[in-house]
């Protein structure tokens, strides 16, 4: 039982640490590097894979990337009041590049089912789809492990605005 | 119920071994809803998932005890003529092993975690049309179940004391702190809700700690007791007094000049060796027969006796009697 109280204490410790260093500006979730605060009013680095319908990307680099869910991400950057910057590649490199923290989000039709859970942070289905093999699994975007508050104003945005 | 191997059990005994029947059964119960509510809401967070497992691992000493329940009630058979009551310290041995793998497993898992800065990742859930942080519904779960436990716990140490049980005692042991697992969980949740990633990890590797612990602390006990250390009282703190009664009881005899014991224990209760040096050189059979009579009278506990009686006292058993006479402050004879 002693022990138990001394653990107690030191928890309790750690508890009222935490809350000192969080300061002033204490919201819950929150990102451990920012992402929300950096790319609300300014760019939102996505990193998209063609896979119609989800999305579509066209050969010419200037063009814009299309498709349901560069339609969401659209929506969501107006939201939080960001620019757009497109990265075209292949699932690994844009999970690379996520990881690194060059891009914040990462989007193609991924799956629930995604290998990736360990490198980024799945948001919740916001849509179900057909696969090509029959079966229905749910649809999600990746984002930067740990990065909370971020994903958690994501999976708001796609709550109120998926169909 | 009524009886434990030989023993026929005194009233109290049989009404604390059918509590803690029910108690350990109520555990389990408790251990399901918890490990079900737990799963539900664990979400990324490495200090949830292994106070889920913890939960999970708590129910290995309960299970134990019913086992093993159930085979001690067995009486002694020309096979098994000492009985079946190491199975609650096989039990129990198990039970210490496998909380020492499964911790020093989740301890692992907390520091490569936190050696490769890994961000704990909780989103959100979707309840009644509002869109809610995950982490709250963990903090409210893991204070719904924390109770419990605590109550279980205490409960549980006192019919561990009153049935002589090791296992009872270590599992009681577990639950009475199971609540600095769950409080655990909460700091290292509410720490990734503030963004200190790693409170996360650090609340995990506390918590496996905990596990890891509770291993070696069972693992121990039940060695010293499948080792046949001297009989000692329930929490393994002191030698049993029940030993110097016994010994005293058969040195007041009138036919005795001296006598010492051998006491093991056999998980909850003991067996006595018992040896006598005669006064003259012709002893009574009535005489041993009412020895043993009256030592098993002793305690509910004093399953097995035997004597022997002898012109001198084996070596180990008479270096201890004369330390324990010195402890006493008592004058030896001779």
């Amino acid at each position: 039982m002693v022990r138990s109280m001394r653990r107690l204490v030191g928890a309790s410790g750690i508890a009222a640490l935490a809350l000192a260093l969080a300061g002033c500006g204490l919201t819950v979730p929150s990102d451990p590097d920012g992402t929300l605060e950096t790319v609300s009013g300014g760019v939102l680095a996505v990193g998209v894979t063609p896979n119609p319908p989800f999305t579509e990307t066209d050969d010419a680099d200037d063009e814009e990337p299309s498709g349901t869910e560069v339609t969401l991400v659209e929506s969501f950057a107006a939201s939080i009041d960001a620019e757009l910057s497109w990265t075209v590649g292949s699932e690994e490199d844009l999970v690379r590049q996520l990881e690194e923290g060059d891009l914040d989000l990462v989007i193609g039709g991924i799956t629930e089912q995604t290998p990736w859970a360990a490198h980024a942070a799945p948001t919740r289905a916001y849509a179900q789809a057909l696969q090509p093999d029959g079966s229905t699994t749910g649809v999600v975007m990746l984002t930067p492990m740990g990065e909370n508050a971020f994903l958690a104003a994501l999976e708001q945005h796609l709550d109120e605005a998926a169909p | 119920m009524k009886r434990i191997g030989r023993t026929e059990l005194p009233p109290a005994q049989e009404q604390a071994l059918r509590k803690a029947r029910l108690v350990e059964w109520l555990s389990l119960g408790y251990a399901a809803i918890a490990i079900t509510l737990v799963g539900l809401v664990m979400g990324g967070s490495q200090a949830m998932r292994t106070a889920w497992i913890e939960d999970m691992l708590s129910t290995v000493p309960q299970l134990a005890f019913l086992i093993a329940l159930a085979v001690i009630r067995r009486p002694p058979s020309q096979k098994h003529p000492y009985g079946y009551h190491r199975a609650m310290g096989i039990g129990h041995l198990v039970a210490g092993v496998a909380l020492f793998a499964v911790g020093a497993t989740l301890a692992f898992d907390a520091i490569s975690g936190l050696a490769s800065l890994e961000h704990p990742s909780i989103g959100t859930v979707r309840l009644f049309g509002t869109t809610i942080w995950l982490g709250w519904l963990m903090v409210g779960t893991m204070l719904l179940i924390s109770a419990p436990p605590v109550i279980l716990g205490i409960v549980k140490m006192r019919l561990a004391k009153q049935l002589h049980s090791k296992l009872l005692h270590a599992d009681a042991d577990m639950m009475r702190a199971d609540w600095t697992t769950h409080a655990g969980s909460i700091v290292g949740v509410l720490g990734v809700g503030l963004g200190i990633w790693w409170l996360d990890g650090a609340a995990a590797l506390f918590i496996s700690a905990g596990i890891i612990w509770d291993g070696v602390k069972n693992t121990r006990a039940s060695v010293l007791d499948l080792m046949d250390m001297r009989a000692t009282t329930v929490d393994q703190s002191e030698p049993d007094p029940l030993i110097v009664r016994i010994e005293d009881t058969l040195r007041r005899l009138p036919w005795v000049r001296d006598a010492a014991s051998r006491v093991r224990d056999e998980g909850h209760v003991f067996h006595v060796e018992a040896y006598v040096v005669p006064l003259r050189r012709k002893v009574k059979v009535e005489d041993v027969d009412r020895a043993v009579a009256q030592v098993t009278a002793l305690d509910w506990r004093v399953q097995d006796v035997t004597i022997a009686v002898m012109g001198r006292l084996p070596s180990p058993e008479a270096e201890r009697r004369d330390d324990d006479r010195s402890d006493d402050g008592a004058a030896a004879p001779e």
